[in-house]
Formats: C-alpha cells, structure tokens, sequence
C-alpha cells in the first residue's frame, strides 16, 4: 500500500518557498512531523491535504494526485487541525458527526447508526445533542476527530491536534489516534513524547526535511541541534 | 438570542417539520396583519401563550425566549415610541416579539439537521434559477453555528484589551476583532474543504 511519496517538492506561500525541494517517501503507519516553529511542518500537512499546492515537483498521497484528485483524496483522507473551535460546522455534537457522512450516500438511518457508533468510540454519546460550542475544548477536539474518523479513512492528517488541550485530554486524543490500526497517520507535533510513540519520525527545518528515521534517532538530532 | 434544538416530546415535537414551520409561518403572518390596536397586542400575548402552553414546551420556555429577545423588544418599543402613539408603538413591538418568539419554537424544537433538510427541500423550485438549495442551507447553518464563536472573539479580545490596562476604546477592539474574526473565516474554511464541502 502506498503512503505519501514526495519528489522534488516546492512550496511557495507569497515569495518565499515555504518548503525547498522536498524529497520523502513514507510507507510506515505513523509518522511524525517534528521541527522549529516556522520551520514548514503546517504546510506540509497542507499540503498532503490538498489545501496547499507544490510550485513544482510531484506530491502522490496514497497513490493521489492532491492537485487533480481532490474529491478523491478527501474520500479517503481525514484533516484535524489543533483549534478546536474553528472544526466545528453543526451546531449540535450528533449533527456535526453527521455533517461529515453528507457526501456519502446513506439512508437516514444508516447515518445515524455510523454517528452513533462514532460518538460512542470517542466516549461523546452522552454530549449527542448538546451545543457542539459548549463543549469544553478537550471534548471539542474530541469532536473533531469523530468527525474525521467517523467516514473511515484510509490517512488521517493531524497538525498538533493535542496543542490546546490539557495533560489527560492530549493523552485521550493521542491514544485515539496511534492506537487504531485501521488508518495511517501523518502527526505534526510538538510533543516529543508523542512523537516517539510513532513508527518513523521527520525533522523539518527551515524549510527542508533534513532527517527521516526511527523516532529516537531523529529527535536526537532535533535536540543535538538546538543552540541554546 | 438563536435557540438551539432542546429535546423533548409533546405535539410540537411530534407534527412533522415541513407543516410545523409552514403552521407557524401562517400564524406569524396572521399576527402581523392585525391592526396596531390594544387588543390586537393582547391577542398576539394570547397567541403565544397558546402555542407554548402545550405538553414539552411550557410557559416557563416561553419566559425565556421572550427574555432572550429583550433588547430587540426594547429598541424597537423605543424606536417607535418618538414617532409613534404609545398604542401603536406596543402593538408593533408584540409582533416582533410574537414574530422571535414563534421562530424560536421552531428552532427549540426541530434539530437543525431537520430544518436544514425543509430549507433545502423549500429551495428546491429555485434550482432551476441557477440557485445551490444544499449549498444555500449549509451557508445557513453554518452561520448560525458561528454566531456564538464571534461573541466569544468579542469577549476574548475586549478581556485582553482591559488586561493591558486598555479602556473601552472602539478603535483598540475593532482591528484585533476583525483580524481574529478573518482568521477564524480562513480556519473555518479550511475545515470545511477538508470535509468534503467544494
Ligand atoms: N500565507 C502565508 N504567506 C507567506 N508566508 C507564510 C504563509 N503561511 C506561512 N508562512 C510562512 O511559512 C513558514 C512555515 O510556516 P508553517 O506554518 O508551515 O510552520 P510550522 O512549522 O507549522 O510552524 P509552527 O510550529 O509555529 O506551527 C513560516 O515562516 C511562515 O511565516
Ligand atoms: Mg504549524
């Protein structure tokens, strides 16, 4: 099965190349994108989503084109972003699970069997049909990942989904994530335990992807080379 | 003020959404066709007390909404007052009130799901203008759902305006408010994109 290949990948945002002539091929489960901040790791999770496009080289996302596979790659690719407040479209937690299973062609009631399953997994059944902006921030986050996880996909893109949340609910929305097998996993973090909970790490820095390799080795060389 | 679907049972809950809304509708515009008397006040107070006073919902609820409405109520009485008569300042203000008041039975008890799928069903005849009737819905609830977002940026950036000593400046809250707002717009929009909505 094929995970994301880059070849050659420049990225532009206004005039400076977010991301220089990335070259990376990740066939592990989970990977973790680890690095400075301002360094490129949002922009690569965008770019694996299909939200932000390469200037130049060629981006395959599970054997897609992000560029001219969109609907495809949306199919089968999940996005959790690290707000909580800005992932939540329905104003009721059921409607919001739901909003996610829209595209897919379901009976009334197979939909709300899909939702119901979902919420029960993230342990949210009892929040069903509270107001989704009510809820406190872990429980949001926790909201955005049913969302994501509830159309069964094949990657789920993370981009530090566990910053704003505290200790028990970061670890909560972590094990969610690392602990399904049925879905790879793309994991921008800064969390360094989290990190090495995953099967390959990236270090990006400034722009280029200067390590890929076992979690230990990689955060080693993260901390060797930090100046203080 | 926008209420949110509060689960429940009783006849409200039971009459199917396209009648319900369609029910409420005509009510809404009976109201508004009487003429600005005293008693047409009274007969619009009478008229949602009725459509409350029933099994799930309950005059209490009733209390609530109209409470929820009040600065609404009190700038249109006032609004009206300079120009108007006291007699036709009240009865226009009970048909805004009566007008929130039935919209809000509504909305407390259908789940915006339901709505959404009526409006859309609704707008169906305008597809042939060229018009989105899924597209047009989902900008509906989307909005909706966003309104207490913006009033929580309200509250964050006035907090921190006052934590640096600031005073109520309008010129210090607008630009951080409408900076957070845009950012929000493109967060939110990003989030949509990736489920699903082109
Ligand atoms: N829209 C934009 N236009 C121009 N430059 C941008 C834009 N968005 C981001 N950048 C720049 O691109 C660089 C990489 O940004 P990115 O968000 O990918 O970093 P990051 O590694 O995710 O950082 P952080 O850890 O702070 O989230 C930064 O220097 C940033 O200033
Ligand atoms: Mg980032």
């Amino acid at each position: 099965m094929s995970g994301v290949e880059l070849e050659n990948v420049t990225v532009r945002l206004g005039d400076t190349d977010v991301l220089r002539d990335v070259t990376l091929s990740l066939r592990a489960r989970t990977v973790a994108v680890v690095g400075e901040n301002g360094s490129g790791k949002s922009t690569l999770a965008r770019l694996l989503s299909g939200l932000a496009v390469a200037r130049e080289g060629t981006v395959r996302v599970l054997g897609l084109d992000p560029a001219r596979q969109v609907a495809e790659l949306r199919r089968r690719v999940a996005v959790v972003f690290s707000n909580p407040d800005a992932q939540i479209v329905m104003p009721t937690v059921a409607e919001d699970v739901a909003f996610s299973l829209r595209t897919e062609k379901l009976s009334r009631q197979e939909r709300t069997e899909r939702v119901t399953a979902a919420l029960g997994r993230f342990g949210l059944a009892d929040l069903a049909d509270r107001s989704s902006h009510d809820l406190s921030g872990g429980q949001k986050q926790l909201l955005a990942l049913c969302g994501a996880f509830v159309r069964n996909p094949d990657l789920v893109v993370a981009d530090e989904p566990t910053a704003y949340l505290d200790a028990p609910n970061a670890r909560r929305v972590a094990d969610h994530l690392l602990e399904d097998a049925a879905h790879r996993m793309v994991l921008v973090t800064h969390d360094l335990a989290l990190a090495r909970r995953c099967d390959v790490a990236v270090l990006v820095q400034d722009g280029a992807v200067t390590r890929v390799g076992a979690p230990d080795d990689v955060l080693a060389a993260y901390e060797a080379s930090i100046r203080w | 003020m926008v209420t949110l679907y509060r689960p429940g049972d009783g006849p409200w809950y039971r009459l199917p959404t396209g009648w319900k809304t369609a029910l409420l509708l005509v009510v809404v515009l009976a109201v508004c066709l009487l003429p600005p008397t005293w008693w047409a006040a009274g007969v619009m107070a009478a008229v949602c007390v009725a459509c409350y006073a029933v099994p799930g919902i309950g005059l209490r609820e009733l209390g609530r909404q109209a409470w929820a409405a009040r600065w609404i109520v009190v700038v249109t009485l006032a609004g009206q007052l300079i120009f108007l008569d006291p007699e036709h300042a009240v009865a226009n203000a009970a048909r805004v009130t009566t007008a929130i008041t039935l919209a809000g039975l509504l909305t407390l008890t259908t789940p915006a799901t339901e709505l959404l799928d009526t409006v859309e069903r609704a707008m169906q005849p305008l597809a042939r203008l060229g018009l989105d009737p899924q597209r047009a819905a989902l900008t509906l609830s989307v909005t909706l759902s966003t309104l207490p977002v913006l009033a929580r940026l309200a509250r964050d950036v006035r907090e921190a305006q006052l934590a640096r000593g600031g005073g109520r400046s309008l010129r210090h809250f607008a630009m951080p408010y409408l900076v957070m707002v845009l950012k929000h717009a493109d967060e939110l929009g990003d989030a949509l994109a990736v489920r699903g909505v082109r």
